[in-house]
This record gives structure tokens, sequence and C-alpha cells, in this order.
């Protein structure tokens, strides 16, 4: 060993390094993808210059970029409310289905006017969300079932329906596409340029679940369930109601992101909607260390590089690339979250 | 061939990638490890196979290449989980992101191409001519036979009647208890995640190289978590992990034979079957078979890394 | 006392010899300048109290650690050991104060585990006959088929030292060995440990029990705060000299039975009362059988017993955690309709829980949350349903200030607090509501000489103040010390409740044996 000096494991990471460790596994994460790019001809400064002039050169840039943060705050705040209390919702993309799917069928098939149809939808999209995890909610509070697994498959189930219902019975016989539904004619108004009124509900949603949280009986009980069930138990909380509340309350908040999507952005009901935004959810809300105001940057983060991706399509990148890239710093946060719990000691003797 | 035997061979040939996935699993939650990246590592293997049969006509050598790199990637989580014991749950998850988004990203120029070499089917004699199963099992590729019988087999003896196998359980189990009785917990972890990692990417060329066979984008379907859940279902045990591949290469088959018969169902209820399945499997057993509970428990340290020299 | 060391031939190397031990721990100096010789034929005791670096020093001595200075030195060759490996090939087997035993493999699957002398093709018969074989040849009886769950404590020892001893060890390491054992089985280890010495081989004996050390060994060396104090012949010592050295000061045992003048006296009816009442375990199976139980307020009931016989199950259904599966629970002489933790909490009975880092505390939780989990309901933390963070961190600062307990913190997770700050914490926490009664499990559990005597001061105080305790632990010193009534759990059942006025040791040691005298006890 060195002289006086040991690496020494901390039970808990100060949240400073923690964060600095965040930041220097997407550095290295960037870092490692340019080389990559460099290595296969392509050039990463040029790249990165066009990528920020695309985004920030214009308003058309900037609205983009935030509407493809609506669907990763979402996505983002299911799964770290979700966390709360020591559930993995891997599951937004199905439940971001669900929803999308249900205010779609309202949308299609409910006639009325814009202001009575677009509540509906959106109790629709949050009741699909919540049906859509209720099994794996259920599995777990009484059988002890995981609902990792459980939350995941049902995704493939949701993005087989959808696609069945797109490309089938309610396919648009009118239009050019025969892979999407008719376009749904409620529309959640915009409140800036492109950009609708879903971004700041979604924000004042994640403040909303922050309060609570932190500001209320209940919002002690999640936490503490959450953290330790059986020092939960002990305090005579009923950690299964909550577990069940609080799972279910997950599925609603990836619900009402697909109907954002549809009654916000798409308009019209695809396979593939979802395009992946349940799993960036998950890395969204890792970055945020499940903090739910931590979510809106986190999000802002993911939009950023998704962004990106979108952008350099044109230049032979993919979002099959930035999926990769994503994993890649997820798969480095992990790791520097545990380093984060050392630091280097001199040893008095 | 008559419905039955057709059925049945379909059913083999199907399962086999689940089976062989969910057997490199079972290696990796036996010494403790949760791996979340077999989706991923599909996802390499099968481009990986695609890529090596375009270059070079044979399709073992495609199967090879594939277990290398899905042994490189496992090393890396492995070391990222056992060395520096990272969370496991996040590193699997990270693994399935890149796994998946790289296969995609390399599969472009692949895409939709039928593979150009595939693993040809060998009659074995004499046991071919058995009614029914003789057919369906002993007329099937190579890999069927070592992904049914030799591996889960060899697997079953290496697990269970070994001294390496007790070990390598113990590490599973008890880590600080197989530490103190000296056997090397981090290297077996680490030799056991990568091992298993190689076979869940051979399970990704089996699909590319003998089942599909050709790429195409979202190939794997979730066929990973669908291995990552035989697991449980299976005890952690590996024969019983690749008769519950088979269980479901015959929800599969019954799919195929659904859309090839025209059932009034429509294909995309068929294909939602095995996920279906798959989450009734693990939920009813709990709640049916509380006495198992003991049989089928996981081992007992799965999930936690091992740290000695700290307090 | 014992001849064979004495009878050794001149320049005989110890069988064990530790130089300038050094070993350090993140703010902790666990070992310092340890010298230890271990000779041939000789049982050796390692005294100290909790803190004091034995298990530090011979999970050195085995391979689990690596020293930070010193030497190891084996029949007078030095020795470096990377691993438990090395140890173990050298002759060293330590039987652990939490058995490193895989739960769910059988006895034969445990003995073999990582043994080089294990067949390479090792099939359960094969297995179990070589554990039958090594029953014999070694004199210990052990069921080789049977899982590790299903045994007692006692019997999971024996496989653990079966283990050492299969392996060719020279010298057997125990941590704290009886701690787990009832009194009859602790003579049945004495005597196997002399018949293993009497061979030519060495015992290390750690233990903080003065009486018994006395008993087993042949020379005592003392550690006391990492540092080597002395090490004495057994026969050159008494228990007064030893505490003296083991805690550097004379300590005294005070009576705490005594009420000082203004104590609220013993109730004439019983404040808690368990009639008839059973539960199921953890694992579904029947855990305590037809218990019925008085607690009067301003009494200690103690409950004697080797741990796992109940004693989780029993603080539970006391505590309101547990649901019985029948008989009643009366809280001052009202039957309690269903059993709710919350409720319980409401009624004024406080639980100090054996595990509180698993059960007692949300270790990645701040001090604040962690303090307040009993009181966040009521005012003033939580007014109209609104969690009051301020007010929390009034409340946790309160506590902590009766505690002693100095926080740099509040917003910073518990764990970053050492063990005892823990404990006090929680105990204060606990003595806060407990107006009626506070169940005890193993309070000094883990705890330095002080910690335990500040925790056992809060006890009496609480007793003092007119509340019922039920002191679950597994010192009979300390129960003897406290308590008024002592009852002995064995196997979910109360063999004897025993007026500690008419107290008889070996009375107790029966029950906890599970065997009743003839004569029935008040």
């Amino acid at each position: 060993m060195v002289a006086g000096l040991r690496l020494q494991r901390l039970p808990s990471a100060h949240p400073g390094i923690a964060l600095a460790a965040r930041g220097a596994a997407i550095f290295l994460a960037l870092l490692l993808a340019s080389i990559v790019l460099e290595i296969t001809g392509a050039a990463p400064l040029e790249l990165g210059a066009q990528v920020i002039s695309a985004t920030f050169g214009s308003t058309y840039g900037i609205e983009d970029l935030c509407l493809l943060l609506i669907p990763l705050l979402m996505t983002g705040l299911a799964v770290a409310v979700g966390q709360q209390i020591g559930a993995w919702n891997i599951g937004a993309e199905g439940q971001f289905y669900a929803g999308a799917f249900s205010a779609t069928a309202i949308g299609l098939f409910v006639p009325g006017p814009t202001i009575v149809i677009l509540p509906l939808m959106f109790i629709a999209g949050a009741a699909g969300g919540v049906i859509w995890i209720l099994v794996p909610t259920l599995a777990r509070a009484y059988a002890g079932v995981n609902e990792l697994i459980t939350t995941l498959l049902l995704n493939f189930v949701a993005a087989l329906m959808v696609y069945y219902v797109s490309t089938g019975p309610w396919r648009d016989r009118v239009g050019m596409s025969n892979s999407a539904t008719p376009r749904v004619k409620a529309e959640i108004p915009e409140f800036w340029g492109l950009v609708h009124w879903g971004l700041p509900l979604g924000v004042l949603m994640a403040i909303g679940f922050a309060l609570v949280l932190s500001y209320s009986k209940w919002g002690y009980e999640v936490r503490l369930s959450g953290s330790n069930p059986s020092a939960a138990k002990y305090a005579g909380i009923p950690v299964r109601r909550h577990i069940i509340t609080v799972m279910l309350l997950s599925g609603m908040v990836a619900g009402i992101a697909g109907m954002f999507e549809i009654a916000g952005t798409v308009h019209r009901l695809q396979g593939g909607i979802s395009n992946n935004f349940g799993y960036l959810g998950i890395m969204v809300a890792v970055l945020a260390r499940n903090s739910c105001i931590g979510v809106i940057f986190s999000a802002a983060l993911m939009a950023l590089i998704l962004n990106a991706g979108i952008i350099l399509q044109t230049q032979g990148l993919t979002t099959s690339a930035v999926l990769a890239i994503t994993g890649l710093i997820l798969f480095l946060t992990a790791i520097g979250d545990e380093l984060a719990h050392y630091r280097i000691t001199r040893i008095k003797i | 061939m008559d419905l039955l035997t057709g059925l049945f061979s379909t059913a083999f040939l199907a399962g086999g990638v689940l089976a062989l996935a969910a057997l490199g699993e079972v290696l990796a939650e036996r010494v403790g490890v949760v791996n979340l990246g077999a989706e991923g590592l599909m996802a390499m293997g099968a481009i990986t196979a695609i890529a090596t049969v375009t270059a070079t006509p044979y399709p073992m050598l495609g199967f090879i290449a594939a277990l290398a790199v899905g042994a490189l990637f496992g090393a890396v989580f492995a070391a990222a989980t056992v060395w520096l014991r990272a969370n496991q749950v996040l590193c699997g998850l990270a693994l399935t992101l890149m796994g998946t988004g790289l296969a995609s990203t390399i599969g472009r120029s692949y895409s939709g191409m039928p593979a150009r070499a595939v693993f040809e089917r060998i009659e074995i004699p004499l046991l071919s001519q058995l009614p029914i199963l003789g057919k369906a099992l002993f007329s099937q590729n190579i890999l069927v036979y070592l992904i049914y019988i030799i591996l889960p087999l060899a697997l079953h003896y290496l697990l269970f009647k070994t001294r390496h196998g007790l070990n390598l359980r113990a590490v599973g189990e008890n880590p600080a208890a197989a530490d103190a009785a000296g056997i090397p917990v981090n290297a077996i972890r680490f030799a056991y995640v990568t091992a298993g990692s190689a076979l869940a990417a051979g399970a990704g060329a089996y699909l590319t190289l003998a089942f599909v066979p050709s790429w195409s984008d979202g190939v794997v379907a979730g066929r990973g978590w669908i291995a990552v859940a035989l697991v449980i279902f299976a005890g952690y045990r590996p024969i019983p992990a690749a008769l519950s591949g088979l269980l479901f290469g015959l929800i599969t088959a019954l799919g195929f034979v659904g859309q090839a018969r025209g059932w009034p169902v429509a294909p995309a209820f068929l294909s939602m079957l095995p996920y279906l399945g798959t989450i009734a499997l693990i939920i009813v057993p709990v709640l049916a078979w509380q006495r198992m509970r003991r049989i089928m428990a996981a081992p007992a340290a799965l999930g936690e890394p091992y740290f000695r020299d700290v307090r | 006392m014992n001849d064979t060391t004495q009878s050794l031939p001149p320049g005989t190397p110890p069988l064990v010899q530790l130089k300038g031990i050094a070993k350090y721990f993140p703010g902790v100096i666990a070992n310092q300048d340890v010298d230890l010789d271990v000779m041939p034929g000789e049982i050796h005791a390692l005294l100290g109290e909790n803190g004091a670096g034995k298990s530090t020093l011979m999970n050195i001595l085995t391979g689990i650690y690596q020293p930070n200075a010193g030497e190891i030195i084996i029949d007078g060759y030095a020795k470096e050991f990377s691993s438990p490996l090395d140890a173990i090939a050298a002759g060293i087997g330590m039987v652990h104060q939490h058995f490193k035993l895989v739960q769910a493999f059988t006895v034969a699957e445990n003995i073999h585990l990582g043994w080089d002398k294990t067949p390479k093709s090792a099939s359960a018969p094969k297995l179990e006959a070589r554990t039958a074989e090594l029953a014999t040849k070694f004199n210990l009886q052990v069921r080789p088929g049977a899982r590790i769950s299903e045994l007692s404590t006692g019997e999971q020892q024996r496989v653990e030292i079966l283990r050492v001893l299969a392996r060719e060890a020279r010298v057997l390491i125990l941590d704290e060995p009886t701690a787990v054992l009832t009194p009859a089985e602790a003579r049945e280890l004495f005597k196997a440990l002399r018949e293993f010495r009497d061979r030519g081989n060495a015992v290390i004996f750690i233990s903080h029990k003065l009486d018994e050390v006395l008993e087993i060994s042949d020379r005592i060396t003392i550690l006391r705060g990492g540092r080597k104090i002395a090490t004495e012949q057994a026969v050159d010592c008494n228990p007064r000299s030893l505490a003296k050295q083991m805690v550097g000061r004379d300590i005294v045992l005070a009576n705490m039975r005594q009420r000082p003048a203004g104590a609220a006296p013993v109730s004439t009816e019983p404040v808690l009362r368990l009639d008839n009442v059973s539960a199921l375990g953890e694992t579904g199976l029947s855990a305590l059988h037809g218990m019925t139980l008085d607690v009067f307020a301003g009494e200690i009931v103690g409950i004697a017993g080797v741990a796992g016989n109940g004693q989780r199950e029993l603080s539970q259904v006391l505590t309101g955690i547990r649901p019985p599966s029948s008989g009643r629970i009366l809280i001052d002489g009202k039957p309690v309709e269903r059993a709710n933790a919350a409720d319980f909490v409401a009624m004024g009975i406080g639980h100090i829980p054996e595990d509180r880092l698993h059960s007692g505390l949300a270790p990645a939780l701040s001090v604040t949350i962690n303090a307040v989990m009993r009181e966040y309901k009521k005012p003033p933390v939580t007014t109209a349903g609104l969690y009051r963070p301020g007010a929390a961190t009034t409340l946790a600062r309160d506590i902590a200030e009766v505690a002693d307990v100095t926080v740099p913190d509040f917003t910073m997770p518990i764990r970053n607090l050492s063990g005892g700050n823990q404990q006090r914490l929680v105990a204060r926490r606990e003595m806060r509501i407990a107006s009626k009664v506070l169940v005890a499990a193993y309070p000094s559990r883990g705890l330095d000489v002080g910690a335990i005597n500040t925790m056992l001061k809060y006890i009496v105080e609480l007793r003092d103040a007119g509340a019922g305790i039920v002191l679950i632990s597994e010192e009979l010193e300390e129960l003897l010390n406290l308590s008024d009534r002592i009852a002995v759990l064995y196997e979910g059942k109360i063999m004897g409740v025993i007026d500690n006025d008419k107290v008889d040791i070996d009375e107790i040691g029966l029950l906890m044996g599970g065997r009743r005298q003839t004569k029935e006890v008040a």
C-alpha cells in the first residue's frame, strides 16, 4: 500500500461527489462516442457544432427540443415516482403506449367539443397507464413478484397492440399512410410556438410530486417504506397499500405521457409512437437520482442528446446510436455512483 | 410431417433461443449476479453472427464469433459489477441499451438480407425414425442438440455433482462463507458472468443463423427478458431452464400454426402469447406452490456485491 | 494447571507467533503493536471488550484481512497470508461468531466447501458418507444430510468445528463461541476443546466473559483499544484483576435493581398481558406456542434463552408488528382487537428492536426522518396532514440532545453515525413514547462497556418512571443485574418465570436447554 494513504469506502456517497461522478460519466461517454466517430471517419467536433447551431440557432430548434423534453420528463418522472417506494417501473414504455392508445380511442370515437374531449382523453390516458401497471403492481404487493420483469414484458404486449390497431382496425383509410390512425382532432393548445401546454403541466406535476413527498404525512410514509420496508412496518405504516398507490401513480404518469404525445405532438397513433421514451425515462430518473425536481433537468439533458441524434440522422447517425450512447452513459453512471463512495484518506498513527 | 411433428419441430427450433439464453443467465445468477443485459447481449450476438457469415460462409464461425463478442461485453459488465461493485440492475439495463443500440446501428447495412449461411439440419440415424418426437428432435441443426441435451446435462453435472459446482453455488448463496472457506469469490463470479454472457450472445447467433434466419431491427424482441424470467421459473436450474425454453418454443409454434391455419385471431395477438405466458408463469407458481418456495428459491446473495476488507 | 505447556522441549517454537501487528480502518485503529504467541498444547484466551480488536486480529491470522504492519510466524517460519486459503493450508482454522455456513446447503456440502480434499466428482451421497466418517473420527455428532437452516445454533457450531478439524487444523480459533449455547452445550464444547488441546494442538478462545475464560484457558492475553495489555498464566488471574485490565479501571457492579426514593411502585394489575398467545414466524411455521406473560408497570421482566427460540417473534407480538395466530393481548386489561404497530405506539408501547439497522432505522434516510419515526403523525411534526420538516428537525435535535449524541448535520443519512450513537438515538426515541411498556431486545448488543452502561441506565430510569420493561438478552449477567423476574424462552414456549430473589443459575441453564425441574416455579 501507499505509505499512509488508503482507499476508504464511506457508507453514503457525498451528494456533491455523486453529482460530479454523473458529470464525469456523461463527459466520458460522449468522449468515447466521439472517439468511435473519429475512427469511423466522421468529424465529431464538426458534428457537435452542427448540433448546437441546429438546436439553439433557431426558435424551431428549441421548440423541437421542448417537444422531446415533454415525454422524457413524464416517463422520467414515472420511473422516479416508482423508485420512491423502491419499485423499478421498467414498463413506462408500455404504459406510454397504453395511455396513447386509450387517449386515441376517446379522440377518434367519442364525438364532442375539444373542451370536453381533451379532459376525457387525459383521464383515459391516465387510466390506460394505471391499467397497464395493475397486474405487476398486484403481483408485487401480494405475491412479492419482482416488478422489473413483469412491467418490462408488458412493453412488448403494448407495442404489439398499438401496432395492431394502427395498421388494422383503426388504420387511416383516407390518408396516405396505412400505418397510422386518422388524425385525432382534439389538440392540446400551444403555449409557446409549437410547444404545447403539456410542458408546463409536466413541470407542475414534477414539482407537485416533490412537494407532496417532502411536505405531507403520506410522503413521509412513502419515503420510509421505500427506503426500508421493515422499518416502515415497525413504525406501523401500511407498506403494501403505499406500494400499490405509488406504483399505480407511476403508471398513471407514464400513461399521461402517452396522452400528451398523441394530443400535443403527433396527433395520430402509430407503431413505435413511444420512440423508446420509456427506456430513456429510466436514464432520466437515474441521472436525477430519483429526485422529482432533478428529473426536470436530467430530462432536458436527455432531450438534448436525443435531439442531437435526430439532427445527425442526416449525417448517417441513427437514433439507435443515441440509444447505445445512452446505455454507455448509464453504465458509467452506475460505476461512478459506486466509486463516489470512496475517498482517499491519510492514516494517522 | 404431420401436425404434431411439425409443431414440436418448430417448438424445439424456436425454444432453442430462449433455452440457450436462459442457460447463460443460470450461470450468472448461480454465482449471485443478475445479468439484465441478456437482451443487449443477444442483439450483439445476432449481428456479430450475421456479419461473420456474410464475410465467411461458415455458420459455426459466426456462432463462435458471437460467443467471443458476448464474452467481451460480459467481461466489461462483470468487471463493473463484480470488481467495481456497481449496481447490477443499472449496469444490466445499460448493457441492454448499449447492445441493442449498437447492434441496430451496425445492423443497418445487413437489414432484411437472409443470412448467407445457416446451420443445416442433421438427421441422427435411427433416433430420427422414432414417431413424432424422433423427427422433431433428432432432425435439427447441431445447436439444438447442444442446447437441449449436451449443455443442460453438462451444466447440471457441473453445478450439482462436482466440487467446483459446490464452490460456485456457495459463492451465490453466501459469498462471505465461501470467502472464509478459501474460495476466490470475485474470480468465480467474473468467470461465470462472462461465460453466461457468451451463451446469451450465442443465443442471438442461433436466432439469426438457425431460427429466423436474417437480421432485422428488433429481431431479439424481448427474448432476452423472457430468458431472465424463465430462470426464475426454472428455479435457477439448467435442465428445467432448457425445458421451459422448450415450453415457450411450443407457445411460439402454436402461434405459427395458428397463423398458417388461418385461426381467426390477429397475428399480433398470437405474438403477445410468449410475453403474457411469461408473466403468468412467474406469478402463478408463487401463488400456487407455496411449498415449493425453498426448492425454487433464488441464490441467497443474488444481486448483492461482495465486500470483504470494508467495515 | 496444564502440564503440556511446561513439558515442551526447550526451544520449541510457538505454533503461532504474531509480531507487531497493526491494522487500520477508516478513522479506527483496530490493532496496533500486537504481539501474541500460542504454544502447542495450550488453550489461549483472547480477552477484551467489544471493539478491543480481537476479531480483527483473528481475521488477520486467518487471512481474511491483510495487516498494515507486522508479521505472522508459524512454527518458526514467517508467512504471508494473502487469502484464507493460505491460513487454512498453514493449519489455522476459525469458527466465526456469525457462522460462515451456507444456509441452503446440507451439513455435508458445508463441510466440503472450498476444500481441496473434496473429491472432484462430488455427489450428495458421497459427500454425506465422507461427512459421517469425519464425524466419527473427531467425535462430533452431526447429521450429514440435514440443511443448515434446520439446525439449532449448537449443531451449527459443531458443523463449523468439524469443518475446521477436517482440514487438519492445528490451531482452532473460536470467536465468542458460548454466546449461542446453553450452559450444557457450552460444557460439551469445553470438553471437545480440551481433547483437541491434549492431542498437541492449540486453541485460541475469544471472549469477553471472565468466568469462562478462567475456566477454559491456560494463558490469557488481554487486548484493549486495539493494543495488547498483557499475557498472563490463567492460574495467576482472578476475575477482578482481569476485569481491571480489560476495561482499564475498576468496575463497580452496581445493583441496578435497587429503586431510588420516589420511584414508581410496581403496579398491582399487569399493564400488558399475553394470554395464551401463539404466533407464526417468518417462514410460516409456528414460532410462539400458547405463551402467557404478565408485565407490570414499574418492573423489569427479563427474557432469557438462546437466540432464535422465539425472541424476535415475541418482541414483534408485544409491539403489534406481528399479529398473534391465536390468544389475546391485553393492554391495561383491555383486549387488543387488531394488532397494528401504529396503535401500539399510540397506546404508549415502545420498542428497541434487536437489529436496529434492519428494522428500527432507515439507514439511507436522514437523522431527522429516523428520529421522528414515532411521532411524525402528531403535531408539531404533522399538522392538518402537512409534514413540517422544520418541526421535525427541532424534535430530532431534542432527541439527540437527551441521547447525548452530537449530530453535525441532521440531513445526513443516519448510517453515517456510529452504532452506539444510533442505538442511543433509537433508545431515546422509544423512551419518549414508552409511557406504558418498553420492549428492549438485546439493547447492549455490539456496544462497548461505556455505551452498555448508558443503555442500562436509560432502562432503569424508565422503570422508575413507571413503565413496564421487557428486556430480552443473551447475557445472563445483564438479566440478573436488572430484572425483577426472569422468564426463560425455549422453542417458542416460556419454560418458567423465576423471581430474581430466588434465582438459581443452574435452573435457568436447564430451562434454557428445554428441561424443567420437577418443582414448578412461580
